[in-house]
């Protein structure tokens, strides 16, 4: 692993706060969503269970991460786990895709039990699911922690954040090492897991352009070894270093034009590249100005499922965010100044 | 580089022939970005630098503030750091990047580069001033306008205009106006107010004292100079015991004793017997209180304000915390109050300390029937007080005054032989003269040598022969600590040479190889 950059690790445990108590028995979130499933939009069902959380937040955590936020320290034992699971057994039936979120690594036994894994796969399988998707962090992605008896087909989610390492290091905080990166996916891949990559888009300290430049690249770089690319507009989470730099002013969310220019730059990838901006269009998601922001996320919303090519799509604001991207690596950080979006117009939206 | 001017801690530098300091840099010819990430690009101040990589990770609450390449100093963020926030990082400024490096801000608001310049940032850039022009508002005057007619070349009108603002910046350092345009700039600027309010301290603190007229208004009772007046004044003692306080107004003309109206009232007082045992302090805003010995002392005779005849509550406020400093209690026997409009409040505010004290309750106190009122009344006051002859009074005077402008230096002054009287013809011995351009006491080249003895700050120069002023590059080392406008005494091989008056901070003068560093007022 990389040497830790010191004070970025504090700064990271600095932002960080504990989390307030939840009930255990209740996941975090479940519902549904459209999505692509061989080549035909179904809809998914997504369910979040609450878990001890990502073993990385507990010791450091990542700058942009808010996730801890929903986690229980002292860990959720396997009955509340399925208690949890009878709740949103509900909203996965009858689907043929699931999304099954932990804040954390699913495939980390210390955080999910294997055997409720191993329960909960073949409960899935049963009920019709085809296909599920699970996260992890790289250092979990080991056969015998997703060797499970009876299970619908795999993806594995990894965030890979950025193939630089620098970004890794000085901006993100994750000690993820390419060379081992390389070697999970196939190990995954290997094993008849799917793996889909996520790549950051802005993280912090990051300027616009060096932002879409990192997630060009990075999507570049890790293509040939997944089968799609997720672009994460990063957004502003609770007690996390982003959200106290978007309170300084010395960071922005993306702009949503940014999303499209990378995704139009990835289109000659031979993977599936696309973005579902988390909280798209709000101050704390990517966003354009508020005359555009609907239109761009529905247009973002067709292009992942396949439905319609980014084309076409234009705005006033896109010459700001021109001009914005022209001079963004000569102001040092990834601010800009209060309103530029709307153009200064003293909207209250923005 | 060479300082040629400075006001609070900021600085007017010539770089190269038509290229001064505060100076803005213009992303399209001037900046260059960097490759990646831990390179900082370049950029071109008459030639080009290198600039430092991006603070990329760094929490920028935590000190070291600055990012440093070789010759630049950046300071990141300075348009969002928290007001109170950036007051303490301007305090670290200098120490974090010497006095050699030039300090750049980069993407700040034309609004706030007056501040931030008068906090010391040397370079500024256009790169707000770019967004602002892709939106179609105009630059006037470092605000914003929206505007109605189309301009041919918006980005160009603005970045001449922005040329035109940062010109006016440099004029005002150089004529010791940079407080007004800052204070201009604050009126309606929230941000630039509360930086101007927290960094008061500071510019007392370590400012250049620039002897420049204050042209007062209300937020001049936070200008460092006054304030510095304000806070010496707690160490000031009156002449002589058991003397009577006579408050009198101010006047336009200063210092106050060479107007008309108190030359009318010295006429009137000087009738009355043992008139020496009254002590005249002239009641003022935004000073304050202001003791005859001290009428000399900037910023005293160095200020101008409109007069309404109004005293605000803060105003008054302000005069009955100047009144506790003169500690009144101790000092004086009885007060008379003369002071026009002002004397209802001051002599409530006298009263409230338990003084006995006695308003003339006179309107136009230098009329010829306010006269005869002020006389009569110091006649039957001073009737039962202690007299005081010329020469106790004048030790007195000249002990006053060095304590206030020497502070725990000043012994080696209080124990001369003292002669002569307020106003120019005080001495110490030979130690020292009344100077209106110091502003108090001059010192004289004994003077220098005894002020050396006693910690004064001196200044080792090499060794040549000295005609005419220091300049930064014959300064050797420094011993103490000044603020530019204070008197520095100049040594060399260990004798003293010279006295003056120094125009850098003490170690802009080992940073710099050109321009003066001591304005020399007597050679040996």
């Amino acid at each position: 692993m990389p040497e830790a950059f010191v004070p970025l690790t504090d700064f990271v445990n600095e932002s960080k706060s504990i989390p307030r108590d939840h009930p255990l028995d209740k996941p975090v979130a479940k519902w549904t969503e459209e999505e692509v499933l061989n080549g035909e939009i179904v809809e998914a069902g997504v369910v979040i269970l609450r878990t001890r959380g990502c073993y990385w937040s507990i010791k450091e955590g990542c700058s942009m991460c808010g996730y801890f936020n929903d986690t229980v320290p002292g860990g959720v034992s396997d009955d509340m786990l399925r208690e949890q699971w009878k709740k949103v057994r509900p909203t996965l039936k009858g689907k043929k895709y699931a999304k099954i979120y932990t804040s954390g690594s699913f495939i980390d036994p210390t955080e999910v039990p294997f055997d409720f894994a191993d329960e909960v796969m073949s409960d899935m399988s049963d009920m019709g699911i085809e296909k599920v998707l699970i996260e992890s962090l790289p250092e979990f992605v080991n056969p015998k922690n997703f060797a499970y008896a009876n299970s619908p087909k795999l993806e594995i989610a990894i965030g890979l954040e950025s193939s630089n390492p620098i970004v890794l290091d000085k901006s993100v905080n994750k000690r993820l090492r390419w060379s081992h990166y390389v070697k999970v996916c196939k190990l995954a891949r290997d094993n008849g897991a799917e793996v889909k990559a996520y790549i950051l888009l802005k993280p912090p300290y990051l300027s616009e352009k060096e932002a879409i430049e990192d997630a060009v690249q990075s999507a570049i770089d890790t293509a040939p070894y997944v089968d799609k690319i997720s672009i994460n507009p990063v957004n502003v989470q609770k007690n996390t270093v982003v959200e106290k730099l978007w309170f300084r002013n010395e960071w922005a969310a993306p702009w949503l034009w940014s999303v499209v220019e990378v995704l139009k730059r990835c289109e000659d990838l031979p993977v599936r590249v696309y973005s579902d901006p988390t909280g798209g269009g709000t101050r704390r998601g990517a966003h354009n100005c508020h005359d555009c922001n609907k239109k761009i996320l529905e247009a973002l919303k067709n292009h992942r499922l396949g439905l319609k090519e980014l084309k076409g799509l234009h705005c006033e604001c896109k010459s700001r965010w021109d001009a914005l991207v022209k001079q963004s690596a000569l102001r040092r950080n990834g601010s800009e100044p209060h309103g530029f979006r709307s153009g200064f117009a003293g909207s209250r939206h923005f | 580089m060479e300082p040629i001017g400075h006001e609070g801690l900021g600085r007017l530098l010539k770089l190269e022939d038509n290229l001064q300091t505060p100076h803005v840099v213009f992303s399209h010819t001037d900046l260059e970005e960097s490759n990646d990430l831990e390179s900082g690009g370049t950029i071109k101040v008459g030639k080009v630098f290198d600039l430092p990589p991006s603070p990329l990770g760094l929490d920028s609450d935590k000190s070291p503030y600055l990012q440093l390449s070789e010759n630049i100093a950046v300071i990141d963020n300075a348009y969002s750091i928290q007001p109170k926030k950036l007051v303490e990082i301007a305090a670290e400024f200098r120490s974090e990047a010497g006095y050699s490096r030039l300090l750049y801000a980069p993407a700040v608001e034309p609004s706030q580069m007056p501040i931030l310049a008068y906090l010391g940032v040397d370079i500024f850039d256009d790169l707000n001033v770019e967004l602002r022009s892709s939106t179609g508002w105009v630059l006037e005057s470092g605000e914003w306008i929206k505007h109605n007619k189309q301009i041919d070349d918006l980005f160009s009108h603005n970045r001449a205009e922005l040329n035109r603002w940062i010109l006016r910046i440099r004029n005002a350092i150089s004529n010791g106006k940079l407080r007004e345009l800052v204070e201009i700039t604050s009126l309606h600027n929230p941000r630039v107010s509360q930086i101007l309010h927290h960094s008061a301290s500071l510019l007392m603190e370590k400012g250049a004292r620039v002897h420049s007229t204050i042209r007062s208004n209300d937020l001049s009772l936070n200008h460092p100079a006054i304030l510095d007046f304000q806070t010496r004044l707690s160490n000031y003692e009156p002449p002589a015991k058991n003397m009577v306080l006579l408050i009198l107004p101010c006047s336009a003309r200063k210092p106050y004793f060479k107007s008309s109206s108190h030359k009318r009232f010295f006429n009137a007082l000087r009738e009355v017997d043992n008139h020496l045992a009254l002590h005249v302090v002239s009641v003022t805003s935004p000073l304050g209180l202001v003791p005859r010995e001290l009428e000399f002392c900037y910023p005293a005779a160095h200020y101008d304000i409109a007069v309404t005849g109004k005293w605000s509550a803060s105003e008054i406020e302000m005069l009955r915390n100047q009144l506790i400093k003169l500690n009144p209690t101790k000092h004086y026997v009885k007060a008379i109050v003369h002071a026009g409009s002002s004397s209802k409040i001051m002599t409530e505010l006298v009263k409230e300390l338990g003084i006995e004290v006695v308003d003339t309750r006179v309107d136009r106190p230098s009329s010829y029937e306010g006269l005869e009122i002020l006389q009569n009344i110091a006649r039957m006051t001073l009737s039962d007080v202690p007299l005081l002859n010329t020469k106790d009074r004048a030790k007195g005077e000249a002990k006053g005054l060095a304590n206030f402008q020497y502070g725990d230096n000043a012994d080696f002054l209080i124990n001369s032989e003292i002669s002569g009287r307020m106003p120019y013809k005080l001495r110490c011995g030979d130690l020292a003269a009344m100077s209106p351009v110091v502003g108090g006491f001059g010192l004289t080249l004994k003077g220098g040598i005894e002020y050396s003895l006693q910690n004064g700050p001196v200044i080792t120069a090499e060794n040549f022969k000295l005609v005419g002023d220091l300049f930064a590059v014959g300064v050797k080392s420094y011993k103490g600590n000044w603020n530019i406008g204070e008197q520095v005494v100049i040594k060399q091989n260990d004798v003293v040479t010279a006295v003056g008056i120094a125009k850098m901070f003490p170690e802009e003068m080992l940073a710099m190889n050109r321009g003066v560093a001591v304005e020399v007022r007597h050679h040996a």
